[in-house]
C-alpha cells in the first residue's frame, strides 16, 4: 500500500466541494492504492441498514465532536458520500459493514449495548480509540478532516478567512491590529 | 529568447532541477555566457496556477512520487509515504518556501572545532568559512531581494500575530525579535510588487512579492538566449566515459520516452533526497556504489533541522492567517551554549497555518482526532504558533537508500529516507517546548499544543562538502572529489545544517560555484 496523503490528509473520500474533487482527481493513483480487501468480482455490496447508517453518523460526530458549534449537516454530508461510495464499491461496502460489526461487537462486550446507546462521549471515544488504527476508522476520519476543516462553507464559523488575494490581502484590513495585551 | 540545444551538443552544462540551487545556477551561468540546459522533473507553473488554498496547492505541486519514511522519527508511522514536503515543479521548492533568509553564524561552519567530537554524530567543519561566503551572501541577498541592510529594503511590518509572539518573548527577557530577514519585497523591487499580506506564502505567492526562481532566475536565464528549460523531464541516470568523466544524462521526457542529453558538465540540484538518489541510481561497473561515492557518504548524513511546532490559544483574537506566513523570528536561542543541555542553537519562527493544515498537523497521523483536536480548532482565531528550526547533527545512518524492490513510476528504485533524532535533537526540542511554554504562559495562555516535526521542508547534507575526500562527497566548490565535471548545486552540499533556514546559503553557494565553474571551463580544467 502506498498513500502519502492517507496519514496527513486522510483518505478523505467524501468532501463535497470542488477543491476536494480536484485534489482527489490528482491523487487517483493514491486512492486506487488504498488497502481494501480483495473481493471476488461477483461479490454484491449489501446496502447498509438504517441502524448502520445511524451508527456511522454517531461515529462521525464522535470523531471530531463540535456540539453546539457545528450542526449535523456537514457530518451527514461526509457520511452520505461514503455511503454512496459503498453502493458503488463492494470493497468499500465490505469495509464499512465489517468495521461497523467490529464496533458493535466491542460496544456489546464492554458496555453491553449498541455503540449509539453508550451514554457518555468519553466512553464512546474509548471504544473508538481501540479501533482508531483500522482502515475503516481512518476512512471516516479522513473524510471528516476534509469535510469539516477543508470546507469553505464552514470556515467563517471557525474564524478562518481563506483565500484573500482577490480582495487585496490584509495590508489595509487590519493585519497588524491587536489590542488585548 | 529560449535557446534550443541539440541532444548531442556536448558543450553544455546540464542542470538537474530548477529550484533554489538549479534555478540560480542556470541564471548565473547564462548571464556569464555559459550555455546550459535545465531538466526539471515537474511541470511548468505560472502565477495563474497559484491558489490561496492549502490542500489544493499541496496536491498540485508537491513531490508525491513513491517514497518511504523510515527510522525512529514519528513520521515513519504518521507520514509513511511523505518523509519530506518539497515541490515537483518549475521553480522547485522556492514556489512553496516561506522566504526566511538568515545567514549562517561563523561557528556554524565549524561545528567540529566548536564542540569537538559528539558521540553518535558524524560532525565535520565546512571546508569554507563565513568570511569566504560573506561576499556571496551579499550577492544572494541582492538577487533574492532580502529585507535588511544589503538591499536597503526595510523589514516587513509586524503583523498582529508576530506582535503576540514578540510580546511574549519580551516578557521572558528575549531581545532578538525581528520581522526579517525575508526574501519578500516590502517595497516594489526588481519588477515585483510589495507584499500585500495575503498570507499564503507557503502555497506560492500569488503576487510574486516573494522570491522564487519560477519568476526571477529562470525567466532571466532564458532571456539571455543561453539557457533552455525542459519541464516534465525526469533525469534517470548520469553517464560517464572510461576515464570516469561524466558525459551526459538519460532522462524520461514528457511523453515518457527516454532521451540522452550529452553534457560537458553536470550540476545536480534535485534537493537532498533526489540528488543522492540520482547518484546512487547511476552506479556502473566502474562505480558500483554510485557516482562520486568513493567515500561511501552519498546519501548519508541526511539532516532536516531539528524541528517542532507549538500552537497556543490566546486570551484574545489573533487571526494568525492574516499576513505573511512567517511574520518574524526570535533569535535569542540561536547561539551555541552547551550549558543548555545541547550543542548548537535554534530559531523560533512565527508560522501561521490555515485551518486545513492545522487540523491535520495539530496532532498528526492516525491518532489525531477527538475532543482535544476539535475543541482546539474551534478556537482557531485565538491561536498563535511557531515553528522551531534548530541545528540537526549529521549521523551516518540518517540517509537516503534505494528500496530493494519498490520502484517509482519511472521504474527507478524508490528512495527510503531514514531519520532518527540524535539525543542532542531531543534535548534541544524539549528546551524549545519549555521556552515556548514560558512565552505563551506569560501572555495568559494555558492551552498549549506541542507538535512534532512536519514532513521535512529543509533537506540537507546527503552529498556533503568536506576538506578530506574520505569524509564527504564534494570539495569546497561543490565539485565531486571523484569526478571533476560533476557538481552538486543544492542543499545536499551542506557539511552541517546550521540553525538558519537553508535557502539563502544554497543560493550563496551556487553563485560562488557558478563563478568557479565558469572560470574552470574557461581554463579548460573541466
Ligand atoms: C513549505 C516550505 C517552506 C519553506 N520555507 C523556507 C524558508 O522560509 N526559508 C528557507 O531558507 N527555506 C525554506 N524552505 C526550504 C527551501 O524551499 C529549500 O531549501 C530549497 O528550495 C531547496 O533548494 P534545492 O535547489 O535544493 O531544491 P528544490 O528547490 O526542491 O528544487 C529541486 C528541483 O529538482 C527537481 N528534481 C528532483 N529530482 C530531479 C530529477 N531526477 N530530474 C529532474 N528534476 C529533478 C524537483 O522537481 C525540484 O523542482 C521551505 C520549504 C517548504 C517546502
Ligand atoms: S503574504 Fe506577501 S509574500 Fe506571502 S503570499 Fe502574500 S503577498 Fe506573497
Amino acid at each position: 500500500m502506498y498513500n502519502p496523503l492517507l496519514q496527513i490528509g486522510g483518505s478523505a473520500l467524501a468532501c463535497p466541494d470542488v477543491t476536494r474533487r480536484r485534489l482527489l482527481k490528482s491523487m487517483m493513483f493514491v486512492t486506487a492504492a488504498l488497502a481494501l480487501p480483495a473481493l471476488p468480482p461477483d461479490a454484491v455490496a449489501a446496502p447498509l441498514s438504517a441502524d448502520q447508517k445511524t451508527t456511522l453518523f454517531r461515529l462521525a460526530r464522535d470523531i471530531y465532536p463540535h456540539e453546539g458549534f457545528l450542526d449535523d449537516t456537514p457530518y451527514q454530508a461526509v457520511v452520505d458520500a461514503i455511503i454512496v461510495e459503498a453502493e458503488g464499491s463492494p470493497a468499500v461496502a465490505d469495509l464499512l459493514s465489517k468495521g461497523l460489526a467490529d464496533l458493535e461487537e466491542r460496544s456489546q462486550r464492554i458496555y453491553k449495548t449498541n455503540y449509539t446507546a453508550i451514554p457518555k462521549p468519553e466512553e464512546r471515544e474509548g471504544v473508538l480509540r481501540s479501533i482508531e488504527l483500522t482502515d475503516f476508522f481512518q476512512k471516516i476520519k479522513g473524510g471528516l478532516l476534509m469535510g469539516l476543516y477543508n470546507n469553505k462553507e464552514l470556515w467563517p464559523k471557525f474564524g478562518y478567512d481563506g483565500s484573500s488575494w482577490e480582495t487585496g490581502g490584509f495590508i489595509d484590513k487590519g493585519f497588524d491590529k491587536i489590542d488585548w495585551f | 529568447m529560449s535557446a534550443k540545444f541539440d541532444l548531442n551538443d556536448d558543450s553544455l552544462v546540464v542542470i538537474v532541477g530548477s529550484g533554489a540551487g538549479g534555478g540560480t545556477m542556470a541564471n548565473e551561468l547564462a548571464q556569464k555566457g555559459v550555455k546550459c540546459v535545465v531538466l526539471e522533473a515537474g511541470k511548468t507553473l505560472s502565477l495563474d496556477d497559484i491558489e490561496n488554498d492549502e490542500w489544493a496547492m499541496f496536491s498540485k505541486i508537491s513531490w508525491l512520487d513513491k517514497r518511504f519514511s523510515a527510522g525512529g522519527w514519528h513520521g515513519a508511522v504518521n507520514h509513511p509515504g511523505l518523509p519530506a514536503w518539497i515541490v515537483k515543479g518549475l521553480g522547485g521548492s522556492t514556489v512553496h518556501w516561506a522566504g526566511v533568509s538568515i545567514r549562517f553564524q561563523e561557528h556554524e561552519f565549524k561545528m567540529k572545532t566548536t564542540n569537538g567530537e559528539v558521540v553518535g554524530a558524524n560532525v565535520i567543519d565546512w571546508p569554507i568559512t563565513l568570511a569566504e561566503l560573506e561576499p556571496y551572501y551579499d550577492k544572494a541577498e541582492l538577487k533574492m531581494g532580502t529585507t535588511g541592510d544589503v538591499t536597503g529594503m526595510p523589514h516587513l511590518p509586524w503583523s498582529a500575530d508576530f506582535k503576540v509572539l514578540a510580546e511574549g518573548a519580551r516578557r521572558i527577557g528575549y531581545t532578538k525579535m525581528i520581522a526579517g530577514p525575508m526574501s519578500i519585497n516590502s517595497v516594489d523591487r526588481d519588477g515585483r510588487p510589495a507584499c500585500q499580506q495575503i498570507g499564503f506564502c507557503m502555497q506560492g505567492c500569488k503576487l510574486g512579492a516573494k522570491w522564487s526562481t519560477l519568476y526571477t532566475e529562470l525567466p532571466k536565464a532564458v532571456e539571455t538566449g543561453n539557457c533552455e528549460i525542459r519541464t516534465n523531464c525526469m533525469v534517470l541516470t548520469i553517464e560517464h566515459d572510461k576515464s570516469g568523466k561524466v558525459t551526459g544524462v538519460v532522462y524520461a521526457d514528457a511523453d515518457g520516452k527516454q532521451q540522452r542529453q550529452k553534457a560537458r558538465v553536470v550540476c545536480v540540484a534535485g534537493n537532498s533526497i533526489e540528488s543522492p538518489r540520482l547518484l546512487l541510481n547511476s552506479a556502473s561497473n566502474m562505480f558500483p556504489d554510485g557516482l562520486a561515492n568513493s567515500s561511501g557518504q552519498v546519501g548519508r548524513n541526511y539532516m532536516t533541522h531539528m524541528t517542532a511546532g507549538v500552537y497556543a490559544v490566546m486570551p484574545g483574537e489573533v487571526h494568525m492567517n492574516r499576513g505573511t506566513a512567517v511574520a518574524g523570528i526570535v533569535r535569542d536561542e540561536a547561539h551555541n551554549d552547551p550549558k543548555r543541555g545541547f550543542v548548537a542553537g535554534y530559531t523560533i519562527e512565527k508560522l501561521a497555518l490555515g485551518l486545513g493544515f492545522l487540523s491535520a498537523f495539530l496532532v498528526p497521523g492516525p491518532t489525531g482526532w477527538g475532543r482535544k483536536v476539535s475543541g482546539a480548532l474551534e478556537k482557531y482565531k485565538y491561536m498563535s504558533g511557531v515553528w522551531i528550526c534548530g541545528e540537526d547533527l549529521p549521523q551516518e545512518q540518517n540517509r537516503i537508500a534505494l528500496h530493494p524492490t519498490e520502484k517509482d513510476q519511472y521504474g527507478l528504485p524508490a528512495p527510503v529516507v531514514y531519520k532518527t533524532d540524535h539525543p542532542n535533537d531531543t534535548n534541544m526540542r524539549i528546551h524549545a517546548y519549555q521556552q515556548m511554554e514560558k512565552i505563551y504562559n506569560s501572555l495568559g495562555s494555558t492551552e498549549i499544543y506541542n507538535l512534532p516535526a512536519y514532513p521535512a521542508s529543509h533537506n540537507m547534507g546527503t552529498n556533503r562538502m568536506s576538506e578530506k575526500p574520505r569524509d564527504g562527497v564534494l570539495n569546497k566548490w561543490g565539485q565531486s572529489h571523484d569526478i571533476k565535471n560533476l557538481f552538486v548545486s543544492d542543499g545536499s552540499q551542506f557539511s552541517s545544517s546550521g540553525s538558519p533556514n537553508p535557502t539563502l546559503t544554497i543560493v550563496a553557494l551556487t553563485i560562488r560555484q557558478a563563478e568557479y565553474l565558469a572560470e574552470e571551463m574557461k581554463r579548460g580544467n573541466v
